[in-house]
């Protein structure tokens, strides 16, 4: 700090063009584009050639793992198998992937065992949200276009100002790095500039997501650094295991009625369709996947309404109405499913596995259902 | 906004592109002074006030000095002025807490209240670059700027603005005279610092922070490996971080045709103390020099005035980091140390027989030692920190070989770069696979890429 006689950094920063710097990092602009080209093809080619290294499960009614359902690339991949084998999509929230069954007790399942000919998966994923299923259906399904899609229609995220993410409080809630960043704009959803705008890069560039299923599937959800220290002797390259997913057959929860579950009746307030974040952004879906060039078929409910008390039960069926008559409106085929016996329901709308079989047989028995399906089944 | 998240290359684009299209008109510089302040006013805009007072007070001082007989009483105006903002801003909270300190020693029954001043980011950058100014013009060298606009665009140039390099203004004033030329390897070197300096920050510098924050923030729980590791971490840690902004702000100015002196140059191969000084945070330690150092005296009066001067400069240096004694303790563990190193040089055993590695151990274990001072929290943990490398159990450290190996590549480069084997680096294919495992590792491997740099607190 004290040197009397100018140091040669010194000398140097007073000249007219001082150092590069302390390194021989330093490229030309032919250097440049030789980086930027190699970059390019290994940011690409990574995500590729690793579809082709890690297998996807194979088993029957297989569904994203619940732990990984923030595995939006993973999803990606089940969304392409899905169109490479013409199955039909069935895409919700945590009612179509099946909160309380298991993989072999879902809705899909159970339309599968149908045997109409048409083969459906599973594309439910847990706590998708219809502000978070809007950015799902338009980053990570575009390999499903001009495909069949059988979307679900939650009327539960509308139950309360939280739940419709228009409350103007700060909340956490699920999927955040799906819902949208900037606009509409989602009162109680307070990310810095800077992490949105790199929410909106990752979804767009797909090596960001594969970096994201290899903490997932690999690392504990963690950056690989961040990993390190709570192992930080072992080789983050043995964690790999490049096999496919056992069966999943474990219960996330009890499997009984809800109101064996210690759940009592409920006076939901209920919002309105018209000023509700959740049903503006599942309108938006339906229309994105439709501009896309998606048949859709629009299943909405069932949603328990023996937990509603009468006067909830009153705003929730005008509720639904609502949402029947945009449906309608729109000429979206679309089916209300009748209200299962309440032993069928685990809580508010997520059915049991006997829930999920008689709704299965209620949308066979739908003649808009078989229309729809007619007009995909070849 | 900081250089290493998203908003700030959606920032640069567009400042970049208008900067371009100006070039023809008088409108570049302007545009230039609103983008710095833009890129300032995003942190707090409250703190606009301040850099617009404290700009507008030198450009006004100087211009009273200029053609007057009162030199001297300008300069100490504008001198004063400085260092009362920095010590409002700054230093208030730490007098205050020593006041009252002494004065609960002394049994009163009253104390000053505590100050709530906010520390505005990158004060005591801005405030030492326009000091430079209106000191070189008392000095007769430099003259003084005419324009508002251009001595503002100095002072708040918005890549150097918040962390420096805190640049001369007869370096840099020059440089805002005409539009600048912006050659094509203008904007290749400034990508390729740019680079460098985000692997530094992100990949580097926020993993061994993650080992380093919970030691020391709970110092009494952890065994010496643990705490010495944590010591070599921060070493590097701030190495990291601070070298990294200093890359990407000379990376940034120089796409934009403005050339930033270099700051860092790989100090952790200093084979002394004064060489230490001479590769770490050179615009800060030859800003000490020329504006502490020899107006004292420098090594004029040989002997122990120059250790005086030493060491009152040093204190003076730790105590610009932060109102902590723990700065202070580390500014003068500096000074006693480049003392030390300074006599040892006068022998030629040390000079020519000691090995250069030994000394360049030496050196880099006592930096570390006082790093300890300076990342403690305060001077009781860094006291707990220093008995517990000695006496403590040897547990497990739990150290990643990952962070290791990053670590022990960056120092072998160094090692390389400094010696006949450089030519190795120099290659093309070489310098090409580096920046290409830079941005392949920085689009897959680190997590979150918000941290702050650790010097926007200075």
């Amino acid at each position: 700090m004290t040197h009397d006689n100018a140091t040669p950094n010194e000398t140097l920063a007073a000249s007219p063009d001082p150092p590069f710097g302390s390194n021989a990092v330093r490229l030309g602009t032919r250097q440049w584009m030789i980086a930027t080209l190699l970059i390019v093809a290994i940011l690409t080619a990574l995500p590729r050639i690793w579809t082709q290294i890690e297998p996807l499960a194979e088993w029957p009614d297989y569904r994203l793992p619940h732990a990984h359902s923030e595995d939006y690339w993973q999803y990606a991949r089940l969304v392409a198998r899905a169109n490479s084998r013409q199955q039909i999509a069935v895409i919700g929230d945590s009612v179509i992937w099946g909160e309380y069954v298991t993989p072999q007790q879902t809705l899909t399942h159970y339309l599968n065992e149908q045997d109409a000919g048409a083969s459906f998966v599973n594309l439910g994923l847990n706590g998708a949200h219809p502000l978070a299923l809007a950015g799902l259906v338009s980053s990570y399904t575009t390999p499903l276009r001009d495909a069949p899609v059988l979307l679900h229609c939650n009327l539960l995220w509308l139950s309360s100002l939280e739940r419709d993410l228009s409350i103007d409080k700060k909340l956490t809630f699920n999927h955040p790095r799906l819902v949208p960043q900037f606009s509409p704009q989602i009162p109680c959803y307070e990310a810095p500039l800077a992490e949105r705008m790199g929410i909106v890069v990752d979804r767009n560039l797909t090596v960001r997501g594969w970096a994201m299923h290899l903490r997932i599937a690999f690392y504990e959800g963690q950056a690989i650094p961040s990993w390190t220290l709570d192992h930080p002797y072992e080789n983050p390259l043995d964690e790999i295991q490049l096999t496919a997913p056992p069966l999943d057959v474990e219960l996330r929860h009890d499997p009984l009625p809800w109101f064996e579950s210690g759940i009592d009746q409920q006076d939901i307030p209920w919002i309105d369709l018209e000023t509700s974040l959740q049903w503006q952004a599942f309108r938006h879906t339906v229309e994105h996947l439709q501009a896309r060039g998606n048949r859709v078929f629009v299943v909405v409910g069932p949603l328990n309404e023996h937990l509603l008390t009468p006067a909830s039960r009153e705003r929730y069926q005008a509720l639904r109405q609502g949402a029947q008559s945009w449906l309608s409106r729109q000429d979206i085929p679309h089916t209300l499913p009748p209200l299962l016996p309440s032993k069928e329901y685990a809580d508010a709308s997520h059915p049991l596995s006997a829930g999920y079989a008689r709704w299965a047989r209620v949308l066979f028995a739908e003649p808009a259902f078989i229309r729809w399906l007619d007009d995909e089944t070849p | 906004m900081l250089f290493h998240t998203w908003p700030f290359p959606l920032f640069f684009i567009v400042v970049f592109a208008v900067f371009l299209a100006l070039k023809k008109t008088r409108c570049w510089l302007p545009w230039l002074l609103i983008a710095s302040y833009f890129f300032y006013g995003w942190w707090n805009p409250l703190y606009l006030l301040l850099i617009v007072y404290s700009t507008l007070l030198d450009y006004v001082v100087v211009k009273l000095m200029d053609g007057s007989r009162r030199k001297k009483f300008w300069l100490l105006f504008s001198i004063a002025n400085n260092l009362f903002l920095l010590g409002f801003f700054k230093y208030a909270v730490f007098v205050t807490d020593n006041i009252n300190d002494l004065l609960a020693g002394a049994g009163a029954s009253w104390h000053l209240p505590a100050p709530d001043v906010l520390l505005p980011v990158g004060i005591s950058f801005f405030t030492f670059q326009s000091m430079s100014y209106t000191i070189d013009f008392y000095r007769g060298e430099i003259p003084r700027e005419r324009s508002f606009i251009r001595f503002a665009a100095f002072v708040s140039l918005f890549p150097q603005l918040v962390a420096g390099p805190i640049e001369r203004a007869k370096e840099l004033l020059p440089q805002l005279n005409q539009f600048p030329r912006i050659r094509r390897k203008d904007i290749t070197d400034g990508l390729s610092l740019f680079v460098v300096g985000m692997f530094k920050k992100v990949a580097l510098a926020d993993y061994l922070a993650a080992y380093v924050d919970p030691i020391y923030a709970t110092p009494d729980r952890f065994d010496a490996p643990a705490l010495l590791l944590a010591t070599f971490a921060f070493a590097w840690q701030i190495y990291f971080d601070f070298s990294g902004y200093t890359d990407m702000a000379r990376g940034a100015a120089r796409a934009m045709g403005f050339k930033l002196m270099v700051n860092f140059n790989n100090p952790y191969l200093a084979t002394s103390l004064g060489d230490f000084w001479s590769r770490w945070h050179i615009s800060l330690s030859t800003w000490f020099r020329d504006y502490v150092y020899l107006p004292l005296g420098g090594n004029r009066h040989g002997g122990w005035l120059t250790y005086r001067n030493l060491f009152l400069t040093m204190v003076v240096s730790g105590l610009w980091h932060g109102a902590a004694w723990t700065y202070i303790v580390w500014g003068a563990l500096h000074a006693i140390a480049t003392m030390a190193t300074r006599q040892a040089e006068r022998s030629s055993w040390y000079r020519h027989r000691l090995p250069t590695f030994i000394k360049q151990t030496l050196v880099f274990g006592f930096v570390c030692f006082a790093w300890i001072f300076f990342r403690a929290a305060d001077l009781d943990d860094a006291w707990l920190i220093v008995s517990r490398i000695f006496s403590a159990g040897w547990g497990d450290p739990r150290f990643p070989l990952l962070a290791m190996l990053l670590v022990g590549s960056v120092w072998a480069y160094q090692f390389v770069y400094e010696s006949p084997a450089r030519r190795m680096l120099e290659s093309s294919g070489v310098r090409v696979a580096i920046v290409v495992l830079m941005i392949v590792y920085l689009f897959i491997i680190p997590g979150s890429r918000g941290a702050p740099f650790l010097y926007f607190q200075f």
